[in-house]
């Protein structure tokens, strides 16, 4: 390996990583597997088979849970800019930003009140 | 040429590999099995699966009735190939439902050094994999109304896989969205032997549930007694030893525990659960109490089972529910009529909430108290009265508290999401096989 060199380490784990991924490719495809019976695509249910297609539209109730999850993204993407001027601004950003988050934290409280950190 | 052989060759290589590996077995525990198949777990040449696509052996154990010989071809049917089946009958007589692929053995010996023999030799080529025993074909095939079979009503047009689209229905934050329609079991593995459920879903929520009649239920008796019911169907009409009842019920809530632990996905802690039930002994009270507070412990068992499926005391007085009732501050229990009882400082223990954690508290606290019974009990019996509690609850000439119990179920599922409500079955511990059993011994005793 020492004779090799850095360059030639890396080359040898970079071919070795392309030899490792064209096996696991190429071995999976050359046995031969039987296409599916309809009874082995059918959803298992305990034996019974459905009576209506599985696609359904349903209510994700955790959606209100992303929307907070992405203000609080987005209070995080202001936070960087004010870091840079904290500094030089002094005691004013401090202020501004605590009220910012502020209201924010008052929509998170709303949020919880709503029972929006419920999963479902 | 080069191709084909190497193909083989990989194909061989690959399968003297994979023939060593633990076998993956989908069980079907029928009537009088589900003991047997529990103690397949401890088995590490075996691997039990939850579901057929990840087996390549279907083992039914014990007797089935002959309304499940429809979902068992579609079991059947649902293995990948190579498949293989093995009947296991425990005593149980011959069943109308296809045997031809179907081997069978006798002894609990032979049954996992079978299993081992059936994969080597599917996955070396010297057995052909079973062949479907329902037709290869959609229900109905898709096509919409479009002269290229596209369009049509619903959200993608025509009938994907021969299957109409979910109906709208209310949705419980006043919204209209799709209803699912599903029957779950009888083989669902999270649900006894012989429960099937029809459900209509919104998401994950039940909307609408309703317990099909049991297939044990009104069949002919096909299976043997289990060895941890027979205790209590003997108690009916005969005295018995309180000492050898007492470490039956402590056994069969141990047996009930290691179940709601894969449940739960605490699959090993269930194993070592499963040995201290098969080897248990009156002095292993203190072995529980740790695992009881082991278990308390387990924040995984608390989020799953505090508050859920609560069921109130005023719902299930006067059932003879067992556990379920005095998990719900019932102090009910067949055993504080039996004379055999008194003197031995007998007293039922309750808890207050009523939900799935003072369900499991319940049954633990149980399985201690038994084995003090067993302790003090000596060599007194027991006076056949004509009901007796057993670890579901009082069981009679009637039936037992699972066949009384079952019309709440509706009320305690709906509105639970899907995983709750399997831990809410869990705990119920529901037992179908038991009354059959019982009516099965009183028939034999009148025929005698």
């Amino acid at each position: 390996m020492i004779l090799l060199g850095p360059l030639g380490v890396a080359l040898a784990v970079f071919v070795a990583a392309i030899g490792a991924a064209l096996f696991v490719r190429l071995s999976g495809d050359l046995p031969r597997r039987p296409v599916p019976t309809t009874p082995e695509r059918t959803p298992f249910a305990g034996g019974e088979t459905p009576a209506v297609h599985a696609w359904n539209r349903y209510h994700a109730r955790y959606y209100v849970m992303a929307l907070v999850f992405l203000a609080f993204d987005m209070e995080m993407v202001f936070m960087y800019p004010w870091a840079v001027v904290f500094v030089r601004e002094g005691g004013i950003a401090f202020v501004e930003m605590g009220m910012f988050i502020t209201v924010l934290l008052l929509g998170v409280l709303y949020a919880w009140r709503e029972r929006a950190f419920n999963w479902a | 040429m080069a191709r084909a052989g190497l193909q083989l060759g990989l194909k061989q290589a690959l399968g003297r590999v994979a023939a060593g590996a633990p076998v993956p077995v989908f069980a079907v525990a029928g009537q009088g099995a589900r003991e047997h198949v529990q103690d397949l777990r401890l088995d590490g040449r075996l691997r039990l699966v939850d579901s057929p696509g990840a087996a390549m052996v279907l083992l039914i154990a014990g007797g089935l009735p002959d309304g499940l010989a429809e979902p068992l071809a579609h079991l059947h049917d649902s293995l990948p190939h190579p498949r293989a089946t093995l009947w296991w009958p425990l005593g149980a007589g011959p069943a109308t439902w296809p045997q031809q692929f179907v081997p069978t053995i006798e002894t609990r010996d032979g049954v996992s050094e079978t299993l081992q023999a059936i994969q080597r030799e599917l996955l070396r080529g010297q057995r052909p994999g079973e062949p479907p025993i329902l037709p290869d074909e959609d229900p109905v095939p898709w096509k919409g109304v479009g002269p290229y079979g596209q369009g049509g009503t619903g959200m993608t047009g025509g009938t994907p896989y021969g299957r109409p689209m979910a109906e709208l229905g209310a949705d419980r934050d006043g919204l209209r969205l799709d209803v699912l329609p599903l029957r779950i079991g009888p083989f669902f593995p999270r649900f006894p032997p012989g429960l099937t459920l029809d459900l209509k879903l919104a998401g994950d929520v039940i909307v609408d549930v309703a317990p099909v009649e049991s297939p044990f239920a009104g069949a002919p008796p096909v299976g043997v007694c289990r060895a941890g019911a027979r205790i209590f169907v003997d108690a009916l009409s005969q005295p018995v030893p309180v000492a050898g009842l007492e470490l039956a019920r402590a056994r069969e809530h141990l047996r009930w525990l290691a179940d709601a632990l894969v449940a739960v996905e605490l699959g090993s802690l269930g194993s070592r659960v499963l040995r201290l039930a098969a080897e248990l002994r009156t002095s292993d009270g203190d072995s529980i109490r740790t695992l009881g507070r082991a278990l308390r412990r387990t924040q995984a068992i608390g989020w799953a089972t505090n508050g859920v499926g609560r069921i109130p005391a005023a719902a299930v007085e006067g059932l003879g529910a067992g556990p379920i009732a005095r998990a719900a501050g019932l102090p009910e229990d067949e055993r504080t009529h039996d004379p055999a009882y008194s003197g031995l400082g007998f007293e039922p223990i309750v808890q207050r909430d009523g939900d799935a954690a003072a369900r499991w508290r319940q049954r633990l606290g149980e399985a201690a108290q038994s084995l003090e019974l067993a302790a003090r009990a000596g060599d007194r019996r027991t006076v056949p009265t004509g009901s007796v509690e057993s670890p579901r609850g009082r069981l009679d000439g009637e039936g037992n508290a699972t066949a009384r119990f079952l019309h709440l179920l509706p009320g305690v599922l709906q509105g639970l999401e899907w995983g709750d409500a399997v831990t809410t079955l869990v705990s119920l511990d529901l037992d179908f096989e038991e009354a059959v059993f019982a009516e099965t011994a009183r028939a034999g005793a009148v025929a005698s």
